[in-house]
């Protein structure tokens, strides 16, 4: 079991399979999302070099020729892995047209949006651009924050897709602050916030906005904390606070208290494990991690 | 052996009795049968079960065990199985917990199938608005239930799928992805909870399996199947999932602006039965509605199960008993003209 930070890496590190990809959980196939968090994770800790080179190798096998990611073959409208490839393939010189390609592929693709009609039931301005999880759908909160952090990160600051896709990040903030999965009012009731989302969009808008505009959402995080310790919840709400320069001190604690919560639940799986790593090792938010160095 | 409707009329209502109801009183046409149905062929008939539970607190798996044995389902049929049960946990707040399946009742359920030698059981969710999953088992408190009960959960969300045709037919989607675990069960038991719902009208056994779906297919929410529409949606999953029985708690339900922002609202039920349209229908008539007004109750009728009463034999407490109207919302378009 992973109770600690250099047993999760390691744990990483032995579940590489021979085609350069990384299981979801122990005994799986590779799948591109766990193999994309993987290289992350470990590229956080600068460790298994040759591994993370073999990894992003593993997901330009699987990038389509539009440059998209899907999360299989089968699959092919679930574009949602594809900003994680994108990350994955940060500052690695030997992934530079897959990345180009992943990027050019983010710009064009959007989902389904439609003007608000006047008497609309949905709190939220559906004409707003931002990403979906799945082609032909509808935009929400985590696809397309992951979407402004990949492009960003990939070196693409502005952009008329990234400015549309704060707007609709902040067009989705809850009236008392926070994120869900991406509606604020349903008939006229305002929803409840999400940790998880929360985070994940905090880390999104870091530098892309004011921080008055964020505060009920950095304030509602802080508020929830104390109390999470699940690795998802927790490695998000702590990248999230981490982008806006309130990483709390006691950050490895929380991280090894959320690794011994295995004893309870079981093995976390590959993604979990490597969210709570990044958030342990990043000094800010997840962008955080990317060091200038290039493989 | 899979339990399936009956498909012969009822032992109580022969064709012959049929006509000649209809010919003295239009009693028939009271009830919403259709001379057309009776020359359509056989009734396709259920039963359910309506067990009373005051609180969450009873011995409930008594209860569900009463309710197999009055539904027939004998030792013998649960020996060996492997059993899935799906509670619904869509969205979890502590302080809300009328919007999932009590974990009382999930225990309850645990207990009873257990106790009747069935080989395993456990629990599989894929919550619609949630991506962290373990988050939604601690704060539903499942969580402390299966851990102290030493049973296994699967968040189906994160599962790699096996894709099989779409039997039902009623969105555009020529196939549907499952879980894999549905390969490596015998039964899959939708655990409900009794909900009324902003988009469909009600929440109950059938619409719970939106969380069989896998979001790293479908989206978080499900996005794929509310585009091709809710009710279509809940037919085809069902048609082609084929679940084996339902069990939903009633004990305490959603009314209002459901299946979130609404509020708890006591019917003292668990309603049970191996068919799950005929479940459905049933739980609508306790909470005051009529399942004839739910699209997609309409739609499955006489094709994946019964929804009129009289196609329906009732168990346990009779529903007119135990009938406690939920509150519906005026100005939600799904709740208007559903009232029983």
């Amino acid at each position: 079991m992973m109770i600690n930070i250099a047993a999760a890496l390691a744990w990483i590190q032995k579940h590489q399979l021979p085609s350069g990809g990384f299981p979801y959980q122990a005994g799986e196939n590779a799948r591109p999302d766990a193999t994309a968090w993987a290289v992350i994770a470990l590229s956080a800790f600068q460790a298994a070099l040759e591994q993370c080179d073999r990894a992003r190798a593993y997901l330009i096998s699987q990038q389509a020729e539009d440059g998209h990611i899907s999360i299989s073959l089968d699959h092919a409208q679930a574009y949602w892995p594809t900003p994680l490839a994108l990350m994955a393939w940060s500052n690695s010189s030997h992934a530079q047209q897959a990345k180009n390609s992943a990027m050019q592929f983010l710009l064009r693709f959007s989902g389904l949006h439609f003007e608000r009609i006047g008497d609309s039931v949905m709190g939220h301005d559906t004409s707003i651009v931002g990403w979906p999880w799945i082609a032909d759908t509808h935009s929400w909160v985590i696809p397309t924050s992951m979407a402004i952090t990949a492009l960003q990160n990939g070196g693409i600051g502005h952009h008329e897709r990234i400015s549309e896709g704060i707007l609709m990040l902040l067009d989705r903030q809850l009236p008392h602050g926070g994120w869900n999965s991406g509606n604020t009012l349903v008939f006229g009731k305002e929803l409840l916030p999400l940790p998880e989302c929360t985070g994940i969009a905090l880390q999104a808008l870091a530098g892309n906005t004011e921080r008055h505009s964020i505060q009920k959402s950095l304030d509602y995080l802080l508020e929830e904390l104390p109390r999470l310790r699940t690795p998802i919840s927790l490695g998000w709400t702590l990248l999230g606070l981490g982008a806006w320069g309130l990483k709390p001190p006691h950050t490895d604690e929380l991280v090894m208290e959320s690794l011994r919560l295995q004893e309870r639940h079981g093995p976390y799986s590959l993604p979990s494990l490597a969210i709570l790593l990044c958030a342990a090792q990043a000094p800010q938010g997840l962008d955080s991690i990317f060091s200038p160095h290039v493989s | 052996m899979t339990p399936t409707p009956s498909t012969t009329t009822s032992p109580t209502l022969t064709r012959r009795e049929l006509l000649k109801a209809t010919l003295i009183g239009g009693g028939l046409a009271l009830s919403g049968f259709s001379l057309l149905q009776w020359l359509r062929g056989p009734l396709l008939t259920a039963s359910t079960f309506i067990g009373k539970a005051h609180d969450y607190q009873e011995n409930l798996a008594i209860i569900i065990r009463d309710g197999l044995r009055e539904l027939g389902l004998t030792p013998t049929m649960v020996n060996g199985k492997r059993i899935l049960l799906k509670p619904n946990l869509v969205e979890p707040h502590p302080s809300a917990p009328h919007i999932n399946t009590h974990p009382l009742v999930v225990r309850g359920a645990i207990e009873a199938f257990l106790s009747l030698g069935a080989a395993s059981v456990a629990v599989a969710e894929g919550p619609g608005h949630r991506h962290d999953t373990l988050l939604v088992l601690e704060e539903s408190g499942l969580g402390d239930v299966l851990y102290e009960d030493r049973i296994p959960f699967h968040d189906v969300n994160m599962m790699q799928g096996i894709t099989v045709p779409n039997l039902g037919r009623q969105t555009r989607l020529t196939t549907l992805t499952f879980p894999r675990i549905i390969k490596d069960v015998d039964w899959i038991v939708s655990m409900a909870k009794m909900k009324t719902h902003h988009w469909a009208g009600a929440t109950l056994s059938m619409k719970n399996f939106f969380g069989m779906m896998p979001g790293i297919y479908y989206g978080w929410p499900k996005n794929v199947l509310h585009q091709e529409g809710i009710p279509q949606s809940i037919l085809d999953i069902n048609a082609s999932l084929k679940p084996h029985f339902a069990i939903i708690d009633g004990i305490t339900g959603m009314e209002g602006d459901g299946p979130i922002m609404g509020t708890p609202v006591h019917a003292g039920v668990i309603i049970m039965g191996q068919n799950l349209p005929a479940v459905d229908a049933t739980c609508c008539r306790v909470m005051g509605i009529d399942p004839s007004r739910i699209p997609y109750l309409k739609k499955a009728d006489q094709w994946l199960g019964p929804i009129q009463d009289i196609a329906i034999e009732q168990r346990g407490e009779p529903w007119q008993a135990v009938q406690t109207p939920f509150q519906l919302e005026p100005e939600i378009p799904a709740h208007q003209g559903i009232s029983l």
